[in-house]
């Protein structure tokens, strides 16, 4: 078992709040959170994205609205809630917490 | 030239190829299944369906209006499965999130694959089960999808005819692989190892379906693959049938004993049928019976074709559990397949020889089989410019 299939769990577990993190720097579509992705050991696919952002919607951290796209139809463009913000806040907290236990274990 | 199927996406217009067109309804078809339970789902969809347009739209320009049924495949393989969020499924119990996720996401995978593509991929195997010597004569049978009796005589004629067949077995048994696991046995006959595609277009519905179609053409088209759908699927439940009575019937250990003397009824019944059909073509009477007016001689042959169908099926059936009497090691089934492939050979050999040494009748039917085939060739014509 290679560390990348080890951590397929760990990632899962990640993928929403990069996503919220994503969205917290502009108002994107979902589009844009895949490409962002892309270049990452955080890769993802619309099959799992969007089943994903409809979650955190409906759990209130984010919400979108329509905006008109140049080509094509309309698009949802996503931006977080105050209680998104606050979610993503408390995350990058923990998350500096556990790093810094990673790094600190183990280490005489 | 491909059929092109006009569909609604997000509002727009977008043309398909067929085939692209299948793999997108079994893909959404999965999706809608896959998010059963979940409150947006509906939404989710539209998304999807809105996601999956903009790609289409990428590979589309002025000159170029249809997507290709390899560019669908290609935009549904960058969608990616859906996958059910933990924790939202009605059934989501007290499983920890990690491990159940991991494992369902692969079975979602092979799902999707197996939906994705609508039925298994063809290859050819060698097929031992219900073999005479290696599977090679079963396996191509069930490439091509015709009786396996028909292939060993095409093999047989090439043998005594021109001995290319013998050699042309051999370097097949050699090189072909032989169907080991589920998956492969499944891609030697190009059916879906489960019954989940019957399932999912019974679901779907033919009437439903049916409905959905505006011109009589695209509704005769789909009448048309439902049928060979259908018939396809009987195939696959037959062999089922068969392969439930060889596993769940009572065997017992002297059954192998049996074996040599089933081979030669087994012969015998299609010794008679051959010489039946001569017969019937060369006096147009069955043995001297003469057929009631207005039943032509190809429907004669063809209900013979079908009796004979009959009586060998139980004892197929018959000659597999003996194979199974024999119990394990299976380096004894390749001596006792091969045994019983040349009993079954002689015994074909030996009575169409008496056949036709025998009786004259059955040697000017021999001679004029080819005067024969062509007159049944002209009587069809016929027939066929009459209606």
């Amino acid at each position: 078992m290679s560390v990348n299939e080890k951590f397929s769990a760990i990632r899962k577990g990640l993928l929403e709040f990069l996503v919220l993190q994503i969205i917290a720097a502009e108002k994107v579509y979902a589009a844009d959170i895949l490409k962002q992705l892309s270049t990452t050991e955080f890769a993802t696919q619309e099959g799992t994205l969007y089943p994903l952002l409809s979650r955190l919607r409906r759990e209130g951290l984010l919400d979108y609205e329509w905006k008109e796209s140049e080509a094509g139809p309309p698009r949802k463009y996503y931006e977080l809630t105050a209680k998104g913000k606050e979610q993503l806040r408390e995350t990058l907290e923990y998350w500096s917490q556990i790093n810094g236990t990673v790094k600190k274990l183990g280490q005489k | 030239m491909n059929k092109v199927i006009t569909i609604n996406l997000g509002g727009n217009a977008y043309q398909l190829e067929e085939g692209g067109y299948d793999a997108l309804r079994a893909y959404l078809e999965t999706a809608t299944a896959r998010l059963q339970g979940n409150p947006d789902r509906d939404e989710i969809l539209s998304d999807i369906e809105g996601a999956i347009a903009e790609k289409f739209r990428t590979r589309l320009a002025s000159h170029k209006t249809v997507v290709e049924t390899k560019e669908v495949v290609a935009v549904l393989a960058e969608m990616g499965p859906i996958e059910a969020e933990p924790g939202e499924a009605t059934h989501a119990g007290a499983a920890p999130a990690g491990i159940s996720g991991g494992t369902t996401g692969q079975e979602a995978k092979g799902e999707e694959q197996s939906a994705g593509t609508g039925r298994t991929p063809k290859r050819l195997y060698r097929i031992q089960e219900g073999a005479m010597i290696a599977g090679v004569c079963n396996g191509i049978a069930a490439y091509v999808n015709i009786d396996p009796t028909l292939v060993r005589l095409a093999f047989v004629l090439l043998t005594l005819l021109w001995g290319s067949g013998l050699v042309v077995y051999v370097v097949m048994a050699i090189v072909v692989p032989e169907a080991r696991s589920p998956e492969e046995k499944a891609a030697a006959s190009g059916f879906p190892a489960t019954a989940q595609e019957y399932i999912r277009r019974a679901k779907a519905g033919y009437y439903e379906a049916m409905k959905g179609f505006p011109d009589r053409k695209a509704r005769r088209e789909w009448r048309r693959r439902f049928k060979r759908d259908m018939r396809a699927h009987a195939d696959q439940w037959r062999y089922n049938w068969h392969c439930y009575w060889t596993e769940h019937a009572p065997v017992y250990p002297g059954m192998g004993f049996m074996l040599p003397v089933l081979s030669i009824l087994h012969g015998a019944a299609m010794v008679f049928w051959i010489c039946a059909l001569i017969s019937l073509l060369a006096t147009g009477a069955l043995f001297g019976l003469i057929l009631p007016a207005k039943v032509p001689v190809w429907i004669a042959a063809l209900l013979l074709l079908i009796a004979y169908g009959i009586l060998v099926g139980p004892l197929k059936v018959a000659r597999r559990l003996c194979y199974r009497s024999l119990g394990r090691p299976r380096w004894t089934w390749s001596f006792v397949f091969l045994l019983d492939a040349i009993v079954w050979l002689a015994v074909v050999a030996t009575l169409l020889w008496l056949a036709v040494h025998f009786f004259p009748e059955m040697r000017a039917a021999v001679q004029s089989i080819p005067a024969l085939a062509h007159q049944a060739a002209d009587d069809i014509r016929t027939w066929w410019n009459s209606r």
